[in-house]
């Protein structure tokens, strides 16, 4: 019979044992490659002292002759709870340094048990994904029936907790179908990478020669594919993204986004608003400046910067309050609309919505753009997800007219029809169904080809109907609330907020729509 | 080096950037007249401008490259 001083000593020395993870050489090896290992990152994502670990001492159970004589601590991953800026969250850590942070069966069960609480308790769900992927010996041939429930409990999971899945290594198969269905992806700038099938896969497949960076990292996922969200530096920035993004979102579905105290006062008038923002339609601006002159503090956490960059989304606040922007971006092809961007904006109006964050609306949209190309991308198929979107979206929602409000665009943008619980222009608005050009050449086309002058027509029948989309033909008829001075739009916007922040909707029961995916 | 393009079918009206520019993400490197707008196309990244490809009044094509641009690292 052995003492307690005995049993403690055997305690302590298998904890000190699997928290070691892969041993020293395997931690340099990952320090090496940049990294931190899966205990450094927990470290700096949870609040200090905050973490509280379930199956530390867990282990693979394989008799595969690969893995038989191999110790995994924790079984590769590091999973439990803790609470950034107060909150509570459930986090897995793959860790790299042991089995390539490969998932196992017993670590895919701690994540599952870890999931499974993330949806009772109502708190975020995080991953740190750095690992190879499913462990194939685990899964060796017609035992994979068994998986694949992951994705499905992702699902159930979608809209009820904030889901967060940052790259911080390379990821295939597996690992990357988690981020697919998350609510927000950070990538580490070079160091990771997601791809349904790795290099070496690829290149047995389908005969193509490719490195890991080119097939799926951070670069072509942020700039290109669309897949993940912000391009991040390193481990610390990834995780501080982490923490920023988390703290505009509830912990759940039934709470209301965290309010911190706010010193920016809500009647700031905006001196230089008007400098930012040229008053002749053929120029352009960066959208940016707007947004950050109407948030607190000028302080814009934009999602997916550097994807279907004619379109800004982010998180800022307002009176300390979250709110989600939807923004045209004349920077880009001037801001009209194109599939990507209008998956863009379909997607964070859906996620706000979900979380009952606000929606504030920024509109100088030229359009949708036209021609062969997008029409065989299918543009009216993706333009209607931002109709379904916006139409769906019950929470607060405040519109403002900055300059453009063309045709569908307008609709999109949340106009009139959309039911925003307050819509105002700014002087410079041009509510239309297109612009003056296009209609002249639509409208007068017959008169305009048969005058003996078709440029003096054309340019008189323009200037026409250019007097037709002013302000304050819409204010006249009440279709818009007001039309505002730019300086006015932070307090202007706030006080639409306060008046919505009670905003109830009922709509007509359904299981769930069709959305036009 | 980045190969900077042109996103739409447009005329070159300014060359804002020439080589040797030093440039910050989203600055303007070549503006397009396009859509009855000026339209810039703006440096995808932070770095240094190499080459420029196209001359005021040249007609680009959506994805004809416009610039290349060397990559300023942080």
């Amino acid at each position: 019979m052995s003492t307690w001083q005995e049993k403690l000593n055997r305690l302590r020395a298998e904890k000190g044992r699997f928290r070691q993870m892969g041993g020293p050489e395997r931690v340099a090896r990952q320090h090496a490659m940049g990294k931190l290992t899966a205990r450094e990152r927990l470290d700096l994502l949870l609040d200090p002292g905050s973490f509280v670990e379930i199956g530390l001492l867990a282990h693979h159970q394989s008799h595969h002759p690969d893995l038989k004589d191999k110790f995994a601590p924790a079984d590769g991953v590091v999973t439990g709870y803790g609470t950034v800026d107060g909150r509570r969250v459930c986090v897995a850590a793959y860790d790299f340094t042991v089995l390539g942070g490969s998932m196992g069966e017993v670590g895919e069960g701690k994540v599952a048990r870890l999931r499974q609480m993330a949806l009772q308790w109502g708190v975020p769900m995080i991953w740190l994904l750095d690992s190879a992927g499913a462990r194939i010996q685990e899964f060796t041939g017609s035992q994979f029936a068994k998986a694949g429930d992951l994705f499905r409990e992702q699902v159930m999971m979608s809209g009820v907790v904030p889901q967060v899945a940052a790259l911080m290594g390379h990821c295939a198969a597996g690992t990357a179908y988690i981020p697919a269905l998350a609510d927000f992806v950070p990538m580490v700038k070079g160091r990771s990478s997601m791809a349904l099938g790795g290099p070496h896969l690829v290149k047995a497949a389908v005969g193509e020669d490719v490195d890991v960076n080119e097939l799926g990292g951070s670069r072509v996922h942020c700039e290109i594919s669309g897949c993940a969200d912000v391009e991040v530096e390193d481990d610390e920035a990834c995780l501080r993204a982490v923490r920023e993004f988390l703290s505009y979102l509830p912990s759940n579905n039934r709470e209301k986004p965290p309010v911190i105290p706010c010193d920016d006062p809500s009647d700031r008038y905006i001196d230089d608003m008007v400098n930012v923002v040229p008053t002749n339609p053929r120029q352009v601006y960066d959208m940016r400046h707007v947004i950050r002159r109407i948030v607190d503090h000028g302080h814009f956490f934009e999602i997916k910067p550097r994807w279907a960059r004619n379109i800004v989304v982010g998180f800022a606040r307002l009176e300390g309050h979250p709110v989600g922007i939807v923004a045209n971006q004349p920077l880009y092809l001037g801001g009209v609309l194109d599939v990507d961007a209008a998956d863009k904006a379909a997607r964070f109006i859906m996620l706000c919505d979900a979380f009952n964050v606000p929606l504030l609306f920024l509109q100088d949209i030229p359009g949708f753009l036209v021609g062969t190309k997008v029409e065989r991308q299918g543009i009216i198929r993706h333009g209607a997800k931002m109709l379904y979107a916006v139409s769906e979206a019950t929470v607060p929602k405040v519109t403002v007219i900055v300059r453009k409000a063309y045709g569908a665009g307008y609709f999109v943008m949340c106009g009139r029809g959309y039911e925003p619980d307050l819509l105002v222009a700014w002087p410079t608005a041009e509510i239309s169904v297109m612009g003056p050009e296009g209609a002249t050449n639509i409208i007068y086309r017959k008169e305009i080809t048969a005058a003996d002058d078709p440029d003096r027509v054309w340019a008189e029948r323009t200037a026409e109907f250019r007097k037709l989309i002013d302000p304050y033909i819409a204010a006249g008829y009440g279709y818009i609330d007001d039309v505002i001075e730019p300086g006015e739009t932070r307090r202007v916007v706030i006080q639409g907020f306060r008046m919505a922040a009670t905003k109830r909707v009922q709509r007509p029961w359904k299981k769930h729509g069709v959305m036009p995916v | 080096m980045i190969e900077v393009k042109a996103m739409m079918v447009g005329v070159v009206v300014r060359v804002d950037a020439g080589p040797g520019t030093p440039v910050d993400e989203d600055q303007p490197i070549v503006t397009l007249e396009s859509m009855k707008m000026e339209l810039p196309i703006p440096s995808p990244r932070s770095g240094l401008v190499r080459e420029v490809r196209v001359h005021v009044g040249d007609v680009v094509q959506e994805g004809d490259v416009v610039a290349l641009l060397e990559e300023r690292e942080g």
